[in-house]
């Protein structure tokens, strides 16, 4: 790169800025006359403000003077700043449920408790424990404990209730006392414990209770012909308990009472049509179909013109919110502001995921894991303000400061810095709101698309999929591995080994799920073991990102062909992620194509790409001038 | 709904010097010197009875077991409970003072740390000991429990704080230097017993 040996390189000193969404980066370097070029040193901050708005200045400058700090050089030598021409692209999020789950009369109790007692299938009549005894000899009876009722007591009043001859088959506790109680009957039974609203359970009612020994799911109330076993139904009416049953699968106790029209429904909840123009064609297409209904229709209406939602529905809603959003966003003091109207929705990424929910009409806080759909909508804008930025930058610096370049092809050139990539290169800018792809053919053509959904959406994914309620939190499980603390001195990683440690980990962290932040052991507040949390975060991962990339590939190669492209770098904050690098490579792998992490200049990994390719594309600007002046 | 019966009772019979256990199903139970014997029930009057019972019935529905350890020589909660789970074959207890203060050790925490720490006594009740005794279980099992909801409360301290005071003196005086600690076992009266 044309550095010379002894004295400080001869030339014009330049900076490259690249304002992101989330940071800026600086790269300087002395460009010689033949425009050849030496790097001098690099630095990034946090974007301060909205990317493309004049907030955007002071983050610049922070960037460009900590630059010329690691260099040794001073404000007052800078020849040229080079900003980029941010892609006017911002995109906004949303997510609705889709289904839900309602159990009517009281049927079902299929709440999972940790401790059930006993264990086996017990048949009969619902009666409180106060009235045991009306029960008439020889008839079986499932008695409902109400809260309040100490396990002793309870168990004492059942045994008594034995020996008189009541025929109890099985309990049904308000408390988290399964275990106490069947440990104090002469008669073991199945009981289910934790039922909040015991008092909601119709009494006088023939009702089944199932317990599976621990480490199993309940084998009779899961199966529909079980239920229609237990309860002598007919043909028809075993078709209607049939979801009573799958709503019981993988339980390990269970309670069904038969009352006279007592259902569990799963219902689809009408969200509305989404209307995609785009191509020519006005297509719709069902929100409630599914995110892959969605992306086939998405993929038909390419390019995308705008998107609504039917009005008055949950889509309407969702896509108004966006659209909301991003007229704050764009909307400039002294302006008059953007008409809502005008802002047109260029892509859509819908994905399935599930959102755990309580159960309507549950009686002891039933979670069901309802359908949603997740939808990530990008808009572009026509207002983009980096010039001003520019002229603020050059006051506060004393230096000239100018539109570099569009940002997308400006990536192409920084990524052709990385050791071993040549033309053609698509480059796949794995960012916060939106993955962009662009494309550098042979002849030196370039094209660049954004599609909507990136790193955002996967903490929005793993936020609502674990139910952590914690964006935070979410970030630290999507940036880092997870382990479980064993015991104060070691913690099993997630690929099964163990690491010990020689101070004591903190007790805060004992015995749970943790992500490992370079900062030490951090605890995910979650019920669900490491493998589920692990499970969740890839999924999300690969939703977003593998379909994403593959989606932005189709869109820049020739042909839509992905066999045509040769080599993929991969930029962007999210390039630097531990695991979405390896998962995009592998899904591109069948197609013969060299893909890795990109490393700018062979030192800066898949940071800096914008900022350097400006220095070079005014490098190549001032060579050009240098052979033909007047041109 | 109340229950029926009338007020239960505890007293702790000495079975023996306490050992160390082997089985990493138990959870140990350090009592204070003047728990169950001196004392009868916490700074708010919550029967030591209760507090007991339930301590155990958490474990117990947890699947696991509890064993007694009378604490004869300090009255210290984190010297009892932290020479408990040095005896607990999970390494995992439960320690208790006659005025209700609780706490849950482990074995290789410092002495004076803790897993769950319970300090205001005044805000203690029997479904707060019953999730204490549920949570050292799970611990045991190696499971992670949610940490058992600590209330607060800023009266409590210029309310209660000379009681407490003077319930912490009398506790000292039940203190006799020298005695190792006892493993009892808890007989519970009258009421319908388990």
């Amino acid at each position: 790169m044309g550095a010379r040996e002894g004295g400080p390189p001869e030339g014009l000193l330049v900076v490259g800025v690249d304002i992101g969404n989330s940071t800026t980066e600086a790269s300087l370097a002395v460009v010689a006359p033949d425009g050849s070029i030496t790097h001098l040193g690099t630095d990034l901050t946090r974007t301060t403000g909205v990317k493309g708005t004049p907030e955007n200045t002071e983050g610049a400058l922070k960037a460009i003077r900590g630059a010329l700090a690691r260099a040794g050089r001073s404000a007052g030598e800078v020849e040229t700043v080079l900003l980029n021409e941010a892609t006017p692209v911002i995109s906004g999020l949303a997510m609705e449920t889709i289904t839900e789950t309602i159990i009517t009369e009281s049927t079902m109790i299929g709440h999972n408790p940790t401790t059930p007692g006993g264990e086996g299938l017990g048949v009969g009549t619902t009666r409180s424990i106060g009235e045991l005894r009306e029960q008439p000899p020889g008839e079986p009876v499932v008695c409902v404990v109400p809260p309040g009722w100490d396990f002793d007591d309870a168990a004492a009043a059942l045994n008594a209730a034995v020996a008189d001859g009541v025929d109890v088959v099985a309990a049904i506790l308000a408390g988290d006392d399964a275990v106490l109680v069947t440990n104090r009957l002469t008669r073991p039974i199945p009981v289910v414990d934790e039922v909040s609203a015991v008092e909601k359970v119709p009494l006088g009612m023939l009702a089944a209770v199932e317990v599976a020994a621990p480490g199993r799911t309940i084998r009779t109330l899961s199966n529909s012909y079980g239920l229609a076993t237990v309860f002598g139904l007919d043909p028809t009416q075993t078709r209607q308990v049939s979801p009573v049953a799958r709503a019981l699968t993988g339980n390990r106790s269970a309670v069904v009472v038969r009352t006279p029209s007592g259902d569990v429904t799963d219902r689809r909840i009408p969200v509305g049509e989404l209307v995609l123009r785009g191509a020519g064609k006005t297509l719709r297409v069902d929100v409630d179909a599914g995110a892959e209904a969605i992306m086939e229709v998405v993929g038909r209406a390419q390019p995308l013109d705008d998107a609504h939602g039917e009005p008055g529905t949950h889509v309407g809603g969702m896509l108004a919110q966006v659209r909301d959003t991003m007229a704050d966003v764009m909307d400039i003091a002294g302006q008059p502001d953007v008409p809502v109207s005008e802002i047109a929705i260029r892509d859509v990424l819908a994905v399935d995921t599930f959102v755990p929910a309580e159960v309507r009409g549950g009686l002891a806080g039933e979670v069901a894991l309802e359908n949603a759909v997740a939808l990530a909508a990008m808009v572009r804008t026509s207002r983009s303000r980096m010039q001003l930025v520019a002229d603020l930058v050059s006051e506060g610096l004393g230096a000239a400061a100018e539109i570099g370049g569009v940002e997308g092809e400006m990536a192409v050139g920084g990524a052709l810095t990385t050791p071993g990539v040549d033309r053609p290169v698509a480059v796949l800018d794995l960012g916060g709101g939106s993955t962009d792809a662009a494309l550098l053919t042979r002849e030196g053509e370039c094209t660049a698309v954004h599609v909507a959904g990136a790193g955002e959406l996967v903490t929005k994914l793993i936020d609502s999929e674990l139910a952590l309620g914690d964006r935070e939190v979410a970030e630290g499980v999507k940036w880092f591995p997870l382990g479980k603390v064993e015991s104060f001195f070691h913690l099993r990683h997630e690929d099964g080994t163990v690491e010990f440690v020689d101070e004591p980990l903190p007790p805060h962290v004992f015995a749970r799920v943790v992500v490992l932040t370079p900062d030490g052991p951090a605890p995910v507040p979650t019920r669900h073991g490491l493998d589920h949390v692990r499970r969740v975060r890839r999924e999300a991962k690969r939703r977003v990102f593998v379909v994403n990339a593959l989606r932005a590939l189709r869109q820049v190669a020739p042909g839509g062909n992905l066999r045509a492209l040769e080599f993929v770098v991969l930029l962007g904050g999210s390039a630097l992620d531990f695991e979405i690098p390896d998962m995009i490579a592998d899904a591109l792998a069948p197609h013969g194509i060299v893909c890795g992490t990109g490393n700018v200049l062979g030192t800066e990994g898949p940071r800096n790409a914008v900022a350097s390719g400006l220095v070079r594309a005014h490098a190549a600007l001032l060579a050009e001038q240098a052979r033909c002046p007047t041109g | 709904m109340s229950t029926p019966t009338a007020e239960r009772t505890v007293s702790l019979r000495e079975v023996g010097p306490a050992r160390r256990g082997t089985r990493p199903d138990e959870v140990v139970i350090a009592l204070s010197p003047a728990f169950a014997g001196h004392f009868s029930k916490t700074i708010v009057d919550v029967p030591h009875a209760e507090v007991l019972r339930q301590l155990m019935a958490g474990i117990e529905e947890q699947g696991v077991t509890a064993r007694l350890v009378r604490v004869l020589d300090t009255a210290d909660l984190a010297a009892m409970s932290h020479a408990a789970a040095k005896m607990s074959g999970s390494g995992i207890s439960v320690g208790v003072l006659s005025r209700g203060t609780t706490m849950i050790h482990q074995k290789d925490l410092p002495r004076l740390s803790n897993l769950e720490l319970f300090p205001q006594s005044p805000l203690l009740d029997a479904p707060v000991f019953r999730m204490i005794g549920s949570n050292a279980a799970q611990y045991a099992k190696g499971e992670s429990p949610q940490p058992v909801p600590t209330r607060n409360d800023q009266m409590a301290r210029p309310r209660w704080q000379a009681k407490a005071a003077l319930l912490h003196l009398k506790e000292f005086d039940c203190i006799e230097a020298g005695r190792g600690p006892v493993e009892v076992e808890a007989v519970f009266g009258p009421g319908t017993a388990g």
